[in-house]
């Protein structure tokens, strides 16, 4: 067997990277300090600390979620807004827009959070038969969803034309306003849900092949899958609510991992925390301090630099996806 | 012993099964023979614990397949399907060590005991050389070996087979046949395979279950179980049996 680099020595030198790249990330910025004054260290404490812990944690659970949605629908397109949690999310945000609740503490994201909890509610009623879930019904449930709410929000703006920047600003996904709030409300829910795929990750492996190779292994298949879906969803919506919709980050850095160390999930799940952690911190800094004092929206950046890096990885490699 | 109880199986509306029992005993080499869409399939699954029974139950070891947690039951009961996945990107190595999940637990790594069972398997399957390969990368008959092999890493005293030689070459057919008749003879394993070429079921297991209608023709050795009346009512063909070879005619 050709030898692999042990889980733990690749996790923890990624881990490492990982917190020497928060460190160098959290000093760049619009504002240079020596750490004298009292703004600034305001502004690294209560501004830029948060939101660089916040893309972490973002960054990681969307390309979990991601490596784990491709596993279980046996689908390498899926990423993790298509069960249409990210366009529940947005007519949350879009409607709290139109309330005028931008200025409450988690008004926008409290409502966001509200509507893709629904939505996960909707699509796991229909795609339910019995106590199976058929997954197919709920990919195809998740896409139809998606067009729904989609013209829901088109016809809302359409309406309100007044607050159409500022939805679609809040569609585009940003880190700008992240504070100590997002950071305590994502945390504890990507923390179990990162814990919970990681401790199903070889029975992913056993999904992957197939639902009754699974069962006949000895894969208790409809409990798993079901557990699996329930907190990567919470994980997204948590995700959606606090930043908005990020995409490319989910679906791109499980299939670089797969490129690089194998189709094992037991490998994939962990190294995807990493990688998508730092993936989100890396093209979140470049959004800010690209062309201060203005920001980029960070969903452009992740697809900038994160597509041709994936093409090279696809032409390089001798391994499908 | 497998026993199996008045077992009722059906899709929607379209019954599959209709009160079927029999027992099969340790260490036999049974062929499940029948007519396409009699209801072979359906049954292995329902042994295999994969589907339950509307109606009656399976026992294994004397308790009802049902009651056994999935775990226990690839313990017990490996299943070879009929198409192997072969769009996976699992060399045949870690194909077969998925084999051994059953004896895992989460988050715990294969120990050197998985490895050589692994490698034991393979070897027995005459596997071991492709053990790098993927699945896309070898034929149809390698691909089958493996999946025994992996059968084979479940250590069950129950091994279900699907129709194991649908897609294979005379030769290959022979090959995994003989591979089988050796496991059941020198590992004393309960083996049941669906075959749908009587001939190779005649030379290769003693006993037979005759499906017809979604119920049990016959059961007993399989050369009284393909006696010509029987192969008419089962499958609407004449046939003669010469020297121990059946010859077919409409």
């Amino acid at each position: 067997m050709k030898k692999r680099l042990n889980i733990w020595i690749v996790s923890l030198g990624l881990l490492v990277l990982l917190v020497a790249a928060m460190a160098l990330c959290s000093t760049v910025g619009v504002v240079h300090f020596d750490r004298k004054s009292l703004l600034e260290s305001q502004i690294f404490w209560n501004l830029r600390l948060p939101r660089v812990i916040l893309s972490v944690l973002v960054g990681a659970a969307l390309s979990v979620c991601g490596a784990t949605y491709q596993s279980v629908f046996r689908n390498p397109l899926t990423d993790p807004y298509v069960l249409g949690i990210s366009s529940g999310a947005s007519l949350g945000a879009a409607i709290a827009i139109l309330l005028g609740l931008e200025a409450h503490l988690w008004g926008v994201g409290g409502f966001a959070l509200l509507t893709a909890l629904l939505t996960i509610l909707l699509i796991f009623k229909i795609a339910s038969i019995g106590n199976r879930m058929h997954t197919t019904t709920l990919l195809l449930t998740g896409v139809c969803l998606t067009f729904l709410i989609t013209a829901v929000i088109s016809l809302l703006m359409a309406l309100r034309q007044d607050k159409m920047e500022s939805i679609i600003f809040w569609t585009m996904g940003s880190f700008a306003s992240s504070s100590w709030l997002d950071v305590w409300i994502v945390l504890p829910v990507v923390t179990v849900g990162m814990l919970v795929v990681l401790f199903y990750s070889k029975d992913l492996n056993l999904l992957l092949v197939g639902s009754e190779t699974a069962q006949s292994l000895g894969v208790e298949v409809e409990k798993v899958r079901r557990r699996l879906l329930l907190f990567t969803t919470l994980m997204v919506a948590f995700c959606v609510a606090a930043c908005g919709v990020i995409g490319f980050v989910g679906l791109v850095v499980p299939h670089c991992v797969r490129l690089i160390c194998g189709a094992d999930n037991r490998r994939i799940i962990p190294y995807s925390i990493f990688v998508g952690g730092l993936f989100l911190l890396l093209c979140d800094t470049l959004a800010r301090t690209m062309i201060p004092p203005n920001e980029l929206p960070v969903g452009s950046i992740t697809s900038l630099l994160g597509a041709p890096m994936f093409i090279y990885l696809l032409y390089k490699s001798k391994r499908k996806i | 012993m497998i026993e199996v109880q008045h077992i009722n199986c059906s899709y929607g509306k379209n019954e599959i099964l209709r009160n079927l029992s029999f027992n099969i005993a340790d260490g036999s080499f049974t062929s499940i023979l029948g007519s396409n869409g009699c209801g072979k399939t359906t049954l292995l699954r329902c042994i295999a614990g994969l589907l339950e029974p509307q109606k009656g139950s399976v026992l294994i070891g004397g308790k009802p397949i049902g009651n056994y947690t999935a775990r226990q039951r690839a313990q017990m009961v490996s299943l070879v399907q009929q198409h192997p996945q072969a769009d996976i990107e699992f060399s045949a190595f870690e194909t077969v060590l998925m084999g051994r999940n059953p004896y895992q637990r989460h988050l715990q790594n294969e120990s050197q005991e998985d490895w050589d069972i692994v490698e034991q398997a393979m070897k027995q399957t005459n596997t071991w050389h492709l053990r790098l390969s993927l699945p896309s990368q070898m034929s149809g008959g390698e691909l089958q070996r493996v999946m025994i092999a992996r059968a084979l890493a479940q250590q069950t005293p129950v091994l279900l087979l699907d129709e194991p030689t649908s897609n294979l070459d005379i030769a290959h057919q022979f090959e995994i046949m003989e591979l089988l008749r050796d496991i059941n003879r020198n590992e004393h394993k309960t083996i049941l395979i669906v075959v749908h070429d009587l001939n190779l079921a005649l030379r290769y297991c003693p006993e037979a279950l005759l499906l017809n209608d979604h119920s049990l023709l016959y059961q007993g050795p399989t050369a009284e179980a393909l006696t010509p009346d029987r192969i008419l009512t089962a499958f609407g063909v004449r046939a003669q049996n010469k020297e121990g070879f059946l010859r077919f005619e409409k």
